[in-house]
């Protein structure tokens, strides 16, 4: 805008006023001035008549109406963004707590057991036990392999734990019978050794003496059962010498 | 001095990480910022895409809002019209490889706007007519250059001072009002062009 100079007032000071004047804030002698340059400046003249006009023009625009989806569409795309990146973090530690609970609550209820488990102490303890059952169970004739595949319906617990008991009993009278016969046994050998108790003794002497003592040893203790059983125990190998052998005892008792 | 406070308000609830506060503020500026958008770009469109990015920018630069250093409206207005100028630069790339060898001075020449104006018979209702005075207007808006036409758009649709519109734009208030002036002015003289034709 050219420096012109209308009523003491230049043209780029006429432009700085223009928008004041037209917001009708302009008063006073500035006004006056204003008034006066616009009537005698051949640019700021038509400058403010155009100016005026076109502020109306603009004053004709109404606010236009936003698209109804566009307070939704912003939502989406601002909080929409938040919540996958923050609720993203989150679901996952949902679904990581989910796991952790399940962990915890596994820890919280095994691990107390392992932990003793894992003592060795109780490791050799725990050892020993199921080295003395699994033993238990083999001698009186349950095996791991049966116990494993052992049908765990209470009848069939019922009816394994009656056919454990009959081994188990079968087992003891077992052991009964043998002690029973090893009893009697020492009990008729009471019986039949008091009546020559030195003859037995001067027997040991004779055959430690004698350098062919095994035959002899043979008969000894064939004599601590009964004569009758050592002359039939003989009396297949070789008769006579049965015969001859039983002389020989004979005579050998009436010389002691 | 009111709706500042309750902006700021809200703004210091948005960044406590408060979604209410978020919708509200969107609620009561975003037919502020879409008519700013419109008014320049000139298409409900791209309007709408604009408006939604200067939201998205908002959202993101809220924490850095300096709630004391200036009034929200200017910081908003401020994202809006850095996004306008990104925007205008794109689309004068886009129509300058559309039309080389064409001047806009002889474009504008040989396609007056009252070319777009519809043919004009008695108007039906008042609505209609100033509907139709509407349209011519943004028209014309359209051809002001971007410098002109954001200064006008801020005073005589927004309502921001000088003092807020130098801020956002960056320049000294008086260069303000010369292109309030100027603008005003322009578009005067392409209506009056216009409706001479017209009439
Ligand atoms: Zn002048």
């Amino acid at each position: 805008m050219a420096a012109e100079h209308h009523n003491g007032m230049q043209c780029n000071e006429f432009d700085a006023l223009l928008s004041d004047a037209l917001d009708q804030v302009l008063s006073g002698p500035k006004a006056q001035a204003f008034q006066a340059h616009a009537k005698t400046c051949a640019v700021c003249g038509p400058l403010l008549a155009e100016a005026e006009a076109g502020k109306r023009w603009l004053e004709q625009l109404v606010e236009v109406e936003p698209p109804v989806h566009l307070v939704h569409n912003i939502l989406a795309a601002t909080t929409g963004i938040d919540t996958a990146r923050l609720h993203a973090p989150a679901t996952a530690q949902t679904q990581a707590s989910w796991f952790d609970r399940l962990r915890n609550w596994a820890s919280l209820v095994v691990s107390p057991v392992f932990a003793v488990v894992k003592q060795p102490r109780f490791a050799m303890s725990f050892g020993m036990a199921f080295f003395s059952l699994s033993i238990s169970l083999s001698l009186t004739g349950v095996k791991l392999s049966d116990v494993r595949h052992a049908d765990l319906r209470p009848s069939a617990i019922r009816r394994s734990y009656y056919e454990t008991t009959g081994k188990v009993v079968k087992y003891y009278e077992n052991i009964r019978f043998v002690y029973e016969i090893e009893s009697r046994v020492r009990e008729f050998k009471r019986a039949t050794t008091p009546a020559e108790p030195a003859p037995e003794k001067k027997d040991n002497h004779q055959r430690n003496d004698n350098t062919s003592g095994q035959p002899d040893d043979k008969q000894q203790r064939n004599y601590s059962r009964g004569d009758s059983q050592v002359i039939l125990a003989a009396l297949p190998d070789n008769p006579p010498v049965v015969r001859f052998a039983s002389e020989t005892q004979a005579t050998l008792r009436r010389m002691l | 001095m009111e709706d500042a406070q309750l902006a700021a308000m809200l703004v210091r609830r948005c960044v406590a990480g408060d979604a209410a506060a978020w919708e509200e503020l969107v609620q009561r500026y975003n037919r502020r910022i879409y008519n700013i958008c419109y008014r320049f770009a000139g298409s409900a469109d791209d309007a709408q895409d604009l408006t939604q990015e200067v939201f998205i920018k908002m959202y993101r630069t809220l924490k850095s809002y300096d709630l004391e250093r200036g009034a929200f409206m200017t910081w908003v207005t401020t994202i809006t019209r850095n996004l306008l100028v990104d925007h205008f630069r794109k689309t004068k790339q886009d129509r300058m490889t559309d039309s080389l060898d064409t001047a806009p001075s002889e474009q504008e020449d040989a396609m007056p706007l009252s070319d777009r104006i519809p043919d004009h018979g008695p108007s039906p209702d008042a609505h209609s007519q100033s509907r139709e005075v509407g349209e011519t207007v943004q028209r014309a808006l359209q051809k002001l250059s971007p410098d002109l036409r954001e200064a006008v758009i801020l005073r005589d649709l927004n309502d921001l001072d000088y003092r807020e519109i130098a801020t956002v734009l960056k320049v000294p208030e008086g260069t303000v009002k010369s292109r309030i002036n100027r603008g005003r002015a322009e578009l005067a003289r392409l209506l009056q062009r216009t409706y001479k034709q017209v009439m």
